[in-house]
């Protein structure tokens, strides 16, 4: 398996009664895009932190490249977990400007300083972001932050990307800005699953569609035979 | 002067200690949520407890018939040092845990989904968190400084040797020298007003 795999996935919150994910199996392969569907508190970003290795499953597993996530020791958890960014609904930024959060993501995974900087600088360019670069946080709008956070993500390298409603805080000019950046990602082989409401970004950039409620994978298949609006 | 000095190098000394562990186990209870669930009310109903009773057990323990007597600690500045740590540990555990639980939500996740290994999250949780954490470090510091049973039942109100500002005041009050005793607590709430007021200011440099 090229990517990630939920295997028959229960999860609870800790101290809930309930069930928030029953018996979830999906795959999140390289080079596609998978974008989950469905109404709030179905699941969806439930799953994508445990397709990111952030929660451990109830029962069931999670497999990065066929190994289970939660049964390799340490250092090749760590391994795994790099191949695969999350990137919250919330957008949260560290201290300090753009340039600096996008930088961070590299640095943390041991690229050289000027590298780093070059890589972000190139990414902040690439997506008509270069002007935010010497913006510090609590001067960006909720958009501003979301894409930075985003790019932040992408500056890591990753082989799989999680998106969790990339487009709630995005003007119409960024979520275009977005929607590019996806394509060129995924050509390049990069796997995205996104949890989403906004359909437009489902059918522009989605290769399969999930639709997920009450904790249960629903239908599944190409954006035109899912989504209502075609 | 000397009386102020020894009360800051004791009660500092102190929280030092006090803040080294606490600030660990803090961080050690956010990151196990099994073990926190228990503790962390065990810990959060200990701040209150009074200081005279930490006094009274440390002098038992100390004391030349006491299991720890034969290190000759009872009456000397290390013991107030001892005793207030232990005072503090509860109060600085429990404020930090609340400040890196908060934490944790917000950067601990993002550290760990941006590819961090446990020490690094564990660094940038505690970095942007460092006000509050500071401030946590503080009310330990002030509560040190202020408390009374440890400092007069384990120090002994020796002059010159265990004497702090708080024994001091009792002392002077109870012989009628209110004017000493007023201007000695005048001193220790310039002193609490300043580390707060650098502290802020600080945090906001920071920012």
């Amino acid at each position: 398996m090229n990517g990630i795999e939920l295997r028959e996935v229960w999860f609870k919150y800790p101290g809930s009664k309930e069930w928030a994910l029953r018996g979830v199996s999906l795959e999140i392969r390289r080079g596609e895009v998978l974008v989950l569907v469905g109404p709030n508190g179905s699941g969806k970003t439930t799953i994508l932190k445990l397709a990111g290795g952030l929660y451990r499953p109830s029962r069931g597993e999670v497999t990065f490249w066929g190994s289970n996530i939660w049964e390799v020791n340490g250092s090749k958890r760590l391994e795994l977990r790099r191949a695969v960014v999350y990137v919250h609904e919330k957008p949260i930024l560290l201290r300090g400007t753009a340039l600096d959060n996008v930088t961070f993501a590299p640095l943390l995974r041991g690229v050289p300083r000027e590298e780093a900087i070059k890589i972000a600088e190139e990414l902040l360019s690439d997506t008509s972001s270069a002007y935010l670069s010497r913006k510090d946080r609590r001067e960006m709008s909720a958009g501003e932050a979301q894409v930075v956070s985003i790019l932040r993500a992408v500056a890591a390298g990753p082989k799989i990307l999680l998106l969790d409603e990339p487009t709630a805080h995005l003007d119409r000019e960024k979520r275009v800005i977005l929607t590019n950046l996806i394509g060129k990602l995924r050509s390049e082989g990069m796997g995205i699953a996104i949890a989403t409401h906004d359909h437009l970004l489902a059918l522009r950039t989605a290769d399969r569609v999930v639709i997920v409620e009450n904790g249960v994978v629903g239908s599944v298949g190409r954006p035109s035979e899912i989504l209502d609006c075609c | 002067m000397e009386i102020v000095v020894r009360s800051l190098v004791v009660s500092g000394t102190a929280t030092l200690l006090a803040s080294t562990w606490s600030i660990v186990l803090a961080y050690l209870l956010v990151r196990s949520p099994r073990t926190s669930r228990p503790l962390i009310p065990l810990l959060e109903g200990m701040v209150g407890v009074p200081t005279v009773l930490i006094g009274l057990l440390l002098y038992l323990l100390l004391s030349r018939q006491g299991p720890l007597g034969v290190l000759r600690l009872l009456y000397s500045p290390q013991a107030i040092v001892i005793g207030q740590a232990i005072l503090i540990t509860p109060l600085i555990t429990s404020v930090a845990y609340r400040v890196l639980t908060h934490s944790w939500d917000m950067y601990g996740e993002l550290a760990l989904s941006l590819g961090a290994a446990e020490g690094q999250a564990a660094k940038i949780v505690i970095s942007e968190s460092l006000s509050g954490v500071a401030a946590a470090v503080v009310m330990g510091f002030s509560r040190a400084l202020g408390e009374l049973g440890v400092a007069l039942m384990v120090g002994g109100n020796i002059r010159g040797y265990t004497r702090v500002m708080t024994t001091a005041i009792a002392l002077e009050v109870s012989k009628g020298e209110f004017e000493l005793a007023v201007s000695l607590g005048i001193i220790l709430l310039l002193i609490l007003a300043m580390i707060s007021l650098t502290l802020r200011f600080l945090g906001r440099l920071r920012e």
